[in-house]
């Protein structure tokens, strides 16, 4: 009787087992490179408005996730992921990269993002915020499999944000020489 | 085919504006771009300039290039916002009460053509008039692409028009000034062969600006045992009601948190 | 014996039939209207004054007009037209829309010759179920008894002009290709004033009242969530048809948000949250609401009723009333209101009626109504 519980038990885990093992590595493969996104917030040089402590966890989870959306979309070259945390300006520029992207077989990864966030300008009626993104991450541009770009970057990014219904969104994000 | 160095790019680049990229060596290779809503690769010839049109780089910020042949060489060049062409003007609020100090303000950001923030330092001016009086004229350098300013609203009602100008551009807005809350609210009462019609006198604020038409104005009759009420808008300055009284009644109107007098009415004979 | 069967399912079935058909309120106190007859001339004989209110509310549900009148008592003081626009209603009432679902009725007195019956009758509506409760007589008349409908008294507007000050606000906002900034006119700004959480009957209950404090009209909405002892939301509810939705500057309105089968001892938190838009409004029709008081009524249940006066020159088709109760402390206790399913004709007036728990009942001191109103062919 033993035995043929056994037999039982191995004859389902093992195929069990097997699946449940393609499926971590397949949503490892997913994920692809590594999407943690560090950001730190400073919001107390903003003016002429205080930055409000719960719109500053706002804004940071927003633009964290924002960041995370972004890698996905550059990633694999798809536009879900701006759908959301991008409007306007911000939103276009990105979706026009991801099109670009699929049309010439080029995708570009952002790994070991480390965002150093400072709000510049926060408006009187709380309508748009300013910040400056000391960004450094690693970039890597592939065309198919092959490595085109690959390297260790700090870039300056100014950053508008603005209020939506339930969260603050990227709508202007410019790559700018210096602060 | 041989790539002897990093492709030479400019230091300078205007959104728009066309460039220039040179490479060295001899051979074919393949130019790839990738910056702010583009990614292209071509094939170019090492040794030549290479034109990038001003289509490729419309957007401001960062670009990648990498000339690959039988190995990659890159580097990255910045493009600069142009001059601006339009002005993005955030006013608030849209309505405001008369005499309300810093209760106007507005954010200005001026784009180049191509939808860039521009981030060089330029004088804004705000203008803000009330019917012909001019209010207020200030000259604001923007900061880091925004230029900002707060006012108070003026003494009378109507509408406030607000200008944000730089060189040839300018935006407009309207902010609606309106009465604050009503003063003095009287009424008075008129006995009809049905009921009895009552009105306030014209509704006004403490500086003598006529209350918003639509503006509620609720009449309540109290009776010994029960009420009538009437939520009357105000239309051309009065409100009025007609209210069914029989017995003796104790008339009142209240706008918000302003209450009126009262008027005492015997029983109809 | 292969006959069996078959002869045994028609000798069921038409039991069946004939008892549906013979079997019009037979069923003593309660009695349903779906039970009435479905072919003319099998109507059973009012042999009881029951059985003549079931006979007349079996025709008046499927508009028998012509049969229903004719079993009217000699002594009603009505005319037929007059006696179906009392029962179907006119003018886009809500009445029009309405259909009888049902009714419960108990006799109050009967001798031989006569008798009164409370009747509740149970309307299906657009805006959900509507009780009514009416008292009918009824007489012993040949050798049946019959229903005495009482004189309509159908308000009558004389032909004149009614002079309006017509105000509106309209809204004028950018294009399509208008940029970020160029369409920003501030939403209304409207505020809760009140809330409070109850336990009824029926569930959870979070009530209280919302001002519109802008110089413009708003839509308004005003939305709940309960959080529980970790923080989880545990439901969420708006208003619904529980406001006035178009506040005017300065109005007030009362607003109730119904939890069904939720237990408040549950909830740890209540999350409010209240949206206006703009939207174009009208300042007419103004509706005053004369006569207030607050009574027991024939069943002994605390009942708030009124007249609502339509002071303008247009046809109120379907008014509704709001009102929010308060306790000695200006506390709103409750919120409750109710459809008039009469359309309320320009310079006449109509009664209401709202009805709150009899638990509350002694708690309340004073009220606030608010007049909704919905009219066809405007938003």
């Amino acid at each position: 009787m033993i035995g043929y519980i056994k037999s039982h038990v191995v004859r389902w885990v093992v195929p069990l087992a097997a699946v449940m093992t393609v499926l971590l590595l397949g949503s490892y493969d997913l994920r692809g490179a590594d999407p943690t996104v560090q950001v730190r917030f400073d919001a107390s040089k903003a003016g002429p408005r205080v930055v409000e402590s719960l719109t500053e966890e706002r804004i940071l989870r927003d633009y964290r996730f924002a960041w995370t959306s972004l890698t996905q979309a550059m990633e694999y070259n798809t536009l879900d992921p701006l759908e959301g945390p991008f409007v306007g300006t911000a939103k276009q520029w990105l979706a026009q990269t991801v099109v670009s992207q699929r049309q010439t077989g080029l995708r570009s990864q952002y790994t070991q993002q480390n965002h150093t966030l400072e709000a510049v300008f926060y408006a009187p009626e709380g309508d748009v915020i300013e910040l400056h993104d000391t960004a450094e991450y690693h970039l890597q541009v592939l065309d198919g499999d092959k490595e085109i770009h690959n390297e260790q970057v700090i870039v300056r990014y100014v950053v508008l944000m603005t209020p939506a219904a339930d969260r603050w969104v990227i709508r202007q994000m410019q790559a700018v020489p210096q602060f | 085919m041989t790539l002897a160095q990093d492709p030479h790019l400019p230091t300078s680049a205007v959104a728009g504006d066309e460039t220039t990229i040179s490479t060295s060596g001899n051979g074919q290779a393949i130019l790839y771009l990738v910056g702010p809503g583009v990614a292209s690769k071509r094939e170019i010839s090492l040794g030549e300039d290479i034109h990038l049109p001003s289509r490729e780089l419309q957007n401001a910020g960062r670009y990648v290039v990498s000339v690959c042949s039988d190995a990659c060489r890159s580097g990255s060049f910045y493009v600069a916002a142009a001059e601006p062409a339009s002005l993005t003007f955030l006013v608030h609020p849209s309505r405001v009460p008369v005499g309300l100090s810093d209760a106007i303000s507005g954010v200005a950001l001026p784009f180049d053509p191509f939808h860039n923030l521009v981030r060089v330092p330029m004088a804004i001016t705000f203008q803000l008039t009330s019917g012909k009086t001019a209010m207020m004229s200030r000259s604001v350098q923007t900061q880091d692409g925004v230029a900002w300013f707060r006012t108070s609203s003026g003494k009378d009602a109507g509408v406030l028009h607000v200008v944000a100008a730089v060189d040839e551009l300018s935006a407009r807005r309207a902010v609606q000034q309106v009465a604050s809350e009503p003063c003095n609210l009287r009424i008075k009462g008129q006995r009809t062969p049905k009921a009895i019609l009552v009105e306030t006198e014209p509704v006004r604020d403490c500086s003598g600006n006529p209350v918003p038409d639509g503006t509620i104005v609720t009449f309540t009759a109290a009776e010994a045992d029960g009420k009538s009420t009437v939520d009357a808008p105000i239309k051309q300055g009065v409100a009025r009601a007609q209210i069914i009284v029989t017995k003796a009644a104790v008339i009142s109107a209240a706008s918000g948190v302003v209450m009126g007098n009262e008027l005492r009415l015997g029983a109809q004979p | 014996m292969r006959f069996a069967l078959p002869i045994l399912l028609v000798a069921v079935t038409v039991g069946l039939i004939a008892a549906a058909l013979f079997g019009v309120g037979q069923a003593g106190g309660t009695v349903g209207i779906a039970a009435g007859s479905a072919l003319p001339g099998l109507t059973p004989n009012a042999g009881t004054p029951e059985q003549a209110l079931a006979n007349l509310f079996t025709d008046l549900q499927r508009r028998n007009w012509n049969r229903a009148f004719a079993a009217l008592s000699k002594t009603s003081g009505v005319d037929e037209p007059s006696f179906i626009q009392d029962w179907a209603g006119a003018n886009g009432s809500l009445r029009t829309f309405s259909n009888l679902e049902g009714y419960d009725s108990r006799p109050l007195h009967a001798t031989s010759d006569d008798a009164q019956v409370r009747v509740r009758l149970h309307w299906a509506t657009p805006v959900g179920p509507v009780e009514d409760v009416r008292d009918f007589h009824l007489t012993h008349e040949g050798d049946g008894w019959k229903v005495v409908w009482p004189k309509v008294e159908a308000p009558t507007v004389p032909a004149q002009v009614v002079p309006v000050t017509y105000l509106r606000w309209d809204l004028i906002s950018g294009g399509a290709e208008d940029g970020w900034g160029s369409r920003n006119v501030d939403s209304p700004h409207v505020r809760i004033i009140s809330m409070n959480a109850v336990e009824s009957a029926e569930g959870s209950v979070v009530m209280g009242e919302v001002v519109n404090e802008d110089t413009i009209p708003a839509f308004v909405n005003v939305n709940a969530a309960l959080v529980d002892g970790s923080g989880n939301a545990i439901d969420d509810e708006s208003s619904f048809d529980k406001i006035a939705h178009v506040l005017l500057p300065k109005q007030v309105s009362p607003y109730r948000i119904d939890f069904p089968n939720i237990n408040l001892k549950n909830v740890k938190n209540v999350r409010m949250d209240v949206k206006a838009t703009l939207v174009p409004a009208s300042a007419d029709p103004v509706i005053g609401v004369m006569d207030q008081k607050l009574d027991p009524d024939v069943q002994g249940k605390s009942v708030l009723h009124g007249e609502l006066l339509n002071q303008s020159g247009q046809t109120v088709n379907i008014p509704h009333v709001i009102a929010s109760f308060y306790d000695s402390n200006g506390k709103v206790v409750w919120v409750a209101d109710g459809y008039v399913d009469r359309s309320l004709l320009p310079q006449t007036s109509e009664p209401f009626a709202v009805e709150i728990p009899r638990t509350l009942a002694g708690k309340v001191q004073t009220f606030h109504v608010v007049v909704n109103q919905y009219s066809l062919g405007k938003s």
